[in-house]
């Protein structure tokens, strides 16, 4: 009975000190961000760190509706991110089929292609994009960015395809095949339905990770495509930072990342693991 | 470089259809296409502008430079030092998070009910972009008297610490950013691997009289390794190519005391505008990259045989 009781009381304290240090040390910066874009930018400044105060909505309306509203760049960051996972799926789907199930000459060489080609680090491709889209004269221009968010998307989304794909039953494919159908039917029929839930991690990440990237955005974009990851930026100059804005845009922004984070939690951890039990994974 | 065994493509059962090649070949085709195009050729470009003059303070200097970029950088102090700077970023802030990951997730792995809560609260900083990462911490929780860590330390008793404004604690700063942001990264890959092993061989181990540090030693960790050695592989390629969060906290200073390779050839490129110079900086990150990423693939394999 004792001992009993007193397992039961280590088991809570390990629950509170893990949950405490989770919450403390990785939830903490995200709740004071809250807390400061409530408050006025005077009362930031007061020290010690005010937690009771008039709260205020004023910085959410600076950020989305004042002079630098981050409201065209959120409109921005949408349409490259949408359009950057449309493409990538469009090409990534067939590409890992073949790769997955078909009969492909130096498969292997070209696998190992794909996942070398994740790796180049982004500051490789952003000095050669600017010299590239300067000629061309894409630089500032949605077909410019799109094209260079593919270089991180595209081998990224391949690869975890592949590892969806490569668990559908051989069975499946052979009964679409004594049923007659041809091979766009069956990926279309039989392999399209059972990877839905890949599609949509891959979806899921894609979609992340380009409404998140900054080195791009911030050199080869401009005046006409400026993501808000780079409009948030207006709030911080050399003379000073304005705090309670910077945390309001900065949440704006980072809502309906957090929303698909938390609503898709499972599959994001299920993505994260797949990728390292097969190899690959840009994150 | 070799491609890890479980990758899959080439290992398996071919196609059904003998004589489908071309189908195939369909299929890939616009993939391999879009690749090339947008990620071949632009490295290609790379290594050439490496061998150019190009500074577009200077156009009229521009032409064939030879050797002379890969020359230069090899008597640069400053390359040498953010050389060193991105190895200790990389080793330690990889080391911190598979650490601190693992520590939690075994702690986690004790909980009975209730996991989902700190997966929740594991995801939060993943999902954020690296760049709100950095002016957050530049902001509210590093800055002098306002920031809420340095308001701790200062109720501690250690005194007000310029965190992102003189050399040392710049450049751990930095390291801390990033090992916040990614530590849940490792925490969930590695609590997921946890959660899949076997429950029966603790049991025997237990009637074995094995205590929680050799169960650890002995089975958890051998069982694991192959889980550890992905997120090693994974985490080392993020911090080679981290940006973002440097860049808003420090963007490499003060001076160079935060200057990894990356900021370095971003900065010589964009800033002070010598494209040559900063390509040829750039193709050493990449051989770095490739080469520490075949060495860990390599120990992958070695270590499954």
């Amino acid at each position: 009975m004792t001992s009993r009781a007193s397992t039961k009381y280590t088991r809570n304290a390990i629950w509170f000190v893990a949950g405490g240090l989770l919450l403390f040390v990785w939830v903490i910066p995200l709740i004071w961000a809250v807390i400061v874009s409530l408050k006025s930018e005077s009362e930031v400044l007061a020290y010690p760190p005010s937690i009771f105060f008039e709260p205020t909505l004023q910085n959410y309306r600076d950020a989305l509706f004042g002079g630098v509203s981050i409201l065209p760049s959120l409109g921005t960051s949408m349409i490259v991110s949408t359009a950057t996972t449309v493409l990538t799926i469009v090409i990534a789907v067939p590409a890992a089929y073949a790769f997955a199930r078909l009969n492909l000459r130096g498969k292997k060489w070209l696998g190992f292609y794909t996942l070398a080609t994740q790796m180049v680090p982004p500051v490789g491709l952003v000095i050669p994009y600017f010299l590239i889209l300067n000629k061309v004269g894409w630089l500032d221009s949605y077909q410019g960015m799109v094209t260079v968010y593919l270089t991180f998307s595209l081998p990224f989304a391949i690869w975890l395809l592949v590892s969806y794909m490569e668990d559908i039953p051989w069975e499946m494919e052979e009964a679409a095949f004594l049923d007659k159908a041809n091979r766009f039917q069956t990926l279309w029929y039989v392999i399209l339905p059972q990877v839905r839930g890949g599609i949509a991690v891959t979806v899921i990440f894609i979609f992340l990770n380009a409404w998140n990237e900054f080195l791009f955005a911030v050199q080869l974009g401009g005046n006409t495509v400026r993501p808000v990851t780079v409009a948030m930026y207006n709030f911080v100059s050399v003379e000073q930072t304005l705090w309670a804005k910077l945390s309001a845009a900065a949440l704006v922004a980072m809502v309906p990342m957090i929303i698909i984070g938390i609503a898709a939690q499972k599959q994001i951890v299920k993505g994260l693991t797949v990728g390292a039990v097969k190899g690959g994974g840009r994150r | 470089m070799q491609l890890p065994p479980k990758v899959g493509i080439g290992r398996q059962r071919s196609g059904l259809f003998t004589g489908e090649r071309g189908f195939a070949l369909l299929m890939v085709s616009p993939g391999l296409l879009v690749l090339i195009l947008t990620t071949t050729f632009p490295l290609a470009y790379l290594i050439w502008s490496s061998f150019q003059n190009i500074n577009l303070a200077m156009p009229f200097l521009d032409g064939f430079a030879g050797l002379d970029n890969y020359r230069n950088m090899m008597s640069d102090g400053r390359y040498w030092h953010a050389q060193q700077l991105t190895a200790i970023y990389t080793i330690s802030s990889v080391f911190l998070q598979i650490a601190i990951g693992l520590g939690l997730a075994l702690l986690v792995m004790q909980i009975p009910a209730g996991q989902w809560l700190f997966r929740i609260m594991a995801i939060l900083p993943i999902v954020l972009a690296p760049v709100v990462v950095g002016l957050f911490w530049r902001t509210l929780m590093l800055a002098p008297e306002f920031g809420i860590v340095d308001f701790i330390v200062r109720v501690l008793g250690f005194g007000s610490v310029n965190w992102l404004g003189s050399p040392t604690p710049a450049l751990i700063s930095v390291i801390i950013i990033h090992t916040w942001q990614w530590t849940p990264f490792a925490f969930l890959v590695l609590l997921a691997s946890l959660a899949s092993l076997p429950p029966d061989i603790y049991e025997a181990a237990r009637i074995d009289k094995a205590n929680a540090f050799q169960r650890f030693i002995h089975i958890t960790l051998p069982l694991i390794r192959p889980a550890i050695i992905i997120v090693v592989i994974m985490r080392s390629m993020i911090a080679l190519s981290a940006f973002a969060a440097i860049f808003a906290a420090t963007g490499g200073g003060p001076g160079t005391a935060s200057e990894i390779l990356n900021l370095y050839a971003y900065k010589t490129s964009f800033v002070e505008l010598n494209f040559g110079y900063g390509s040829a900086l750039a193709v050493s990150l990449l051989i770095i990259t490739l080469g520490v990423s075949g060495i860990l693939f390599h120990l992958r394999t070695a270590k499954r045989n």
